[in-house]
């Protein structure tokens, strides 16, 4: 799995960073599963941005669906 | 589970047995899809299901002398369904539409001595499974008694035409004048059909059968259609003789068991039970003709059938309704779950939807249990580390919080022992914290040595199947109990109280209504009627349940009728963690509850009360009664869940105040954090389990030196913590020093940002 989640509004800073978030490759791990996926990362800190929309609608699938497996 | 325990669950449920009146059949024809399929007008299917079971239908049907009917649940009830009636009207209007279907030519050859109905049915039974077969008939034509039946009754013209499908399955048919004992020695097997003129040399020394397999003494040899006028069903006892002799011949040509494992004839007994109480008596329908029913009087007529299930369990449980189908089937669906190694666990939502109320068990006339066969599923989960994380785990958090940060054991303020622990139970704490301290002050006034004691009694590990977990709980609890002393203990509880009785029988148990009824008031003028809703934990207990009425009529109540109360309560949703695993199913359940009475609902159980107030109608909490002054108005909306944090952490507060000498537990410096959350967001918060908590710790560590997002038009802000197994997100503009909520969301995967 090799999906891109990158919001239609990117305009977000990090604090105390100060970094405009940018495009970068992020693990997301569960119940033994790896995905690569491309999201909003802060170039300096790496902290990740996972937006709503993702959280409750692909994430939640995928978690359920890896809790069923 | 092993396939012998799944033997024995599918055993219990008896949905799937024939109905009487199949049962009653020696043709086992499905009369009640027959009855269902007349009722719709749909003859085509009527036929086919007759001749799905019937051999020679067109014939069978016409002159069925219908014993199921002495079988019928209807019976008593206006009078049994008028099968034989059906099926001949059935027949006469719905035109054949069976294939000739035969299976491969087999080498053995049969001979039928014989052209009666037992004949014709061993011809057509066994000319289906590909065996040659000749019938020897009596006098000018194949058919025996077949040929004297009024024209009206039974067509020549229908004898003929099932006759001619029988020669198309390869039966041939000849005068029994041609019939030689060189017919004997190339026949591999011979029935000898008694309900047709035959010569006394072949018809003497037929001695009596075997009553099972219809054999006679020379193997290969078997005869049936033993029974004339004076037998009440004659022709279709005739024919079931014909159809057991046929399977007994078949056996035999394959060189098989005559007897092993071979299904006896029910003769009506039925195993499936069928509630009647609710039907109301319908006189059978009578033809307004003497030749018999029209179409409009057969639909009429076959609309009558009761259509007789079981089912009791699943029409007064949601749950089980929900899932599509009944016990049986569930047991089957969770054995398989288990059983799979690789693929999707179909049956994980089905395991963890069940409140384990046990109404089922109840209700079932075998007593099956959903409870027993989901708890043990659940532990297997569990132990096979296959349980979903997220099913149980805000649950689990709750228990968590309420034996941590909500707990507190203490002797009465000044005693130094305790006759009594007060035990309120974290619900009750949670949802009526000021209710819970009058109790607690109502109950010093009884009792001086009743000490407190807040915790959890570990139900929700026990009901997600957590065995280890649960049994550590209740050990902990233990230890506690003997530490102050043993004393006696007294729960608002219902759940408590069956956990403490369950689990830790040496604890002396009470449940607080009744030490209350035993000083309740003499009875109260009536004043209002209310429906009491028993919670499904205090199932076994009637005396509890009997106290709650003793206060309720002291306090000027009448019981209104609620239909499944007392030892038929059922779950207002809550239990058994359905709220946690299924949240749209525990709505449902709770709605389904509250409509089953227009009067206003009273419980003596917190989270019922909370759980059925959901719906919108007016519910109250006994203590709504016995306290007026802290009365909460029946129609309040539940407690959030950040809320029911919040309320057990003060309740705990507030009962340490009263002991000087001791510090306070300091305030975390998170919970200082100050929100302004719109109601949309506090909606968004219940349902998906975000408690204030979590939103402040994830922002108070965003504004200490955590990161967080702003995002570079709007002003709004993001952050965002990992809490235990889950990460929060919390989105939101800052006012002054407050913080006003914009959206939140959560999400169990772990993110790691890809080293470059």
């Amino acid at each position: 799995m090799n999906l891109s989640f990158l919001p239609a509004d990117m305009n977000w800073t990090c604090q105390p960073c100060g970094e405009k978030l940018q495009p970068g490759m992020v693990e997301l791990e569960y119940m033994g599963n790896v995905f690569r996926v491309e999201l909003p990362v802060c170039p300096k800190c790496s902290a990740v941005l996972i937006s709503e929309d993702l959280a409750v609608g692909r994430m939640l699938e995928v978690e359920q669906l890896l809790e069923d497996k | 589970m092993e396939q012998k325990e799944l033997r024995a669950w599918e055993a219990l449920c008896i949905q799937e047995e024939p109905p009487a009146c199949r049962a009653g059949c020696p043709l086992n024809v499905d009369a009640r899809s027959f009855a269902a399929a007349m009722a719709k007008g749909e003859w085509s299917s009527a036929r086919a299901i007759l001749e799905k079971s019937m051999p020679i239908g067109g014939i069978v049907a016409r002159i069925c002398e219908a014993p199921c009917e002495q079988y019928c649940i209807r019976k008593d009830l206006g009078g049994a369904i008028a099968l034989s009636a059906l099926e001949r009207v059935c027949v006469v209007n719905a035109p054949s539409r069976r294939k000739v279907f035969r299976l491969p030519p087999r080498p053995k050859r049969v001979v039928a001595l014989g052209g009666g109905l037992s004949s014709l049915t061993v011809a057509f039974d066994l000319a289906k499974k590909g065996y040659p077969v000749t019938v020897y008939f009596g006098g000018e034509r194949p058919g025996g008694s077949l040929n004297y039946f009024p024209e009206e009754t039974l067509p020549q013209a229908v004898v003929k035409d099932e006759l001619n499908h029988l020669e198309k399955l390869s039966v041939a048919f000849k005068p029994i004048e041609n019939f030689t004992p060189d017919c004997i020695a190339s026949a591999d097997s011979i029935y000898v059909g008694q309900d047709d003129i035959l010569p006394e040399t072949l018809t003497v020394p037929i001695q009596h059968p075997d009553s099972a397999t219809f054999a006679l003494a020379e193997p290969g040899w078997f005869t049936g259609g033993m029974h004339g006028k004076e037998h009440r069903y004659r022709f279709i006892t005739n024919i079931s003789e014909g159809r057991q002799a046929a399977i007994s011949i078949d056996r035999y040509l394959q060189q098989a068991s005559l007897t092993s494992g071979r299904a006896a004839l029910r003769n009506g007994k039925a195993k499936l039970y069928t509630r009647t109480d609710h039907i109301a008596a319908v006189p059978r329908k009578k033809p307004a003709a003497p030749a018999g029913y029209t179409l409009e009087e057969a639909i009429e007529e076959a609309a009558r059938c009761i259509n007789c299930q079981c089912l009791e369990c699943v029409n007064h449980c949601k749950y089980l309704e929900n899932f599509g189908a009944f016990p049986r089937v569930y047991a089957r669906q969770i054995y398989n779950n288990s059983a799979i190694v690789k693929g999707t666990h179909m049956a994980n939502t089905l395991i963890n939807s069940c409140s384990l109320c046990r109404q089922c068990e109840e209700l079932c006339p075998n007593d099956f249990s959903m409870a027993d066969l989901c708890l043990e599923a659940r532990q297997t989960m569990v132990r096979e580390q296959r349980m979903p994380s997220s099913a149980h785990w805000f649950a689990l958090e709750e228990m968590h919080s309420a034996r941590t940060e909500g707990s507190l054991v203490r002797h009465a303020p000044g005693a130094e022992t305790s006759d009594t622990l007060f035990y309120p139970g974290c619900q009750l704490g949670g949802i009526r914290p000021q209710q819970t301290l009058r109790l607690y002050e109502r109950l010093l006034e009884l009792q001086p040595l009743t000490g407190i004691w807040l915790d959890c009694c570990g139900a929700p590990a026990h009901w997600a199947g957590r065995k280890e977990a649960f049994t550590e709980i209740v050990q902990q609890v233990e230890k506690v109990w003997q530490e102050m002393g043993s004393p006696r203990v007294v729960t608002a509880c219902s759940t408590c109280l069956k956990m403490f009785r369950d689990h830790l029988p040496a604890v002396p148990v009470e449940s607080v209504w009744r030490v209350l009824a035993e000083q309740a008031a003499v009875d109260g003028d009536p004043l209002h009627v209310m429906a009491i809703s028993d919670p499904c934990t205090a199932r076994d207990d009637g005396d509890t349940r009997a106290a709650v009425r003793t206060l309720l009529k002291g306090l000027g109540r009448v019981d209104a009728p609620l239909p499944m109360s007392g030892k038929l309560t059922e779950c207002c949703g809550f239990g058994g963690l359905m709220d946690c695993a299924n949240p749209a199913q525990a709505r449902q359940v709770a709605e389904a509850r509250v409509a089953q009475t227009d009067a206003e609902i009273i419980t003596y159980c917190a989270m019922c009360r909370d759980q059925l107030a959901r719906t919108g109608k007016p519910v109250s909490h006994i203590l709504d009664l016995l306290f007026s002054d802290l009365a909460h108005p029946a129609e309040e909306k539940p407690q959030s869940i950040s809320a029911r944090r919040i309320h057990r952490r003060r309740l705990k507060s507030a009962l340490l105040n009263r002991y000087p000498a001791e510090q306070q537990e300091e305030k975390a410096a998170w919970e200082d954090v100050e929100l302004i959350i719109p109601e949309t967001v506090a909606m968004m918060m219940e349902e998906r389990r975000i408690l204030e908590d979590d939103i402040r710790k994830v922002l108070h560590k965003g504004a200490n030196g955590g990161q967080h997002f702003v995002h570079d038009q709007s002003g709004l802000a993001i952050a965002s913590a990992v809490l235990g197994a889950v990460t929060f997100w919390v989105e939101y503009t800052v006012e002054k020093d407050q913080y006003r909520l914009e959206r939140c969301w959560s999400h169990r995967m772990v993110m790691r940002r890809e080293k470059a």
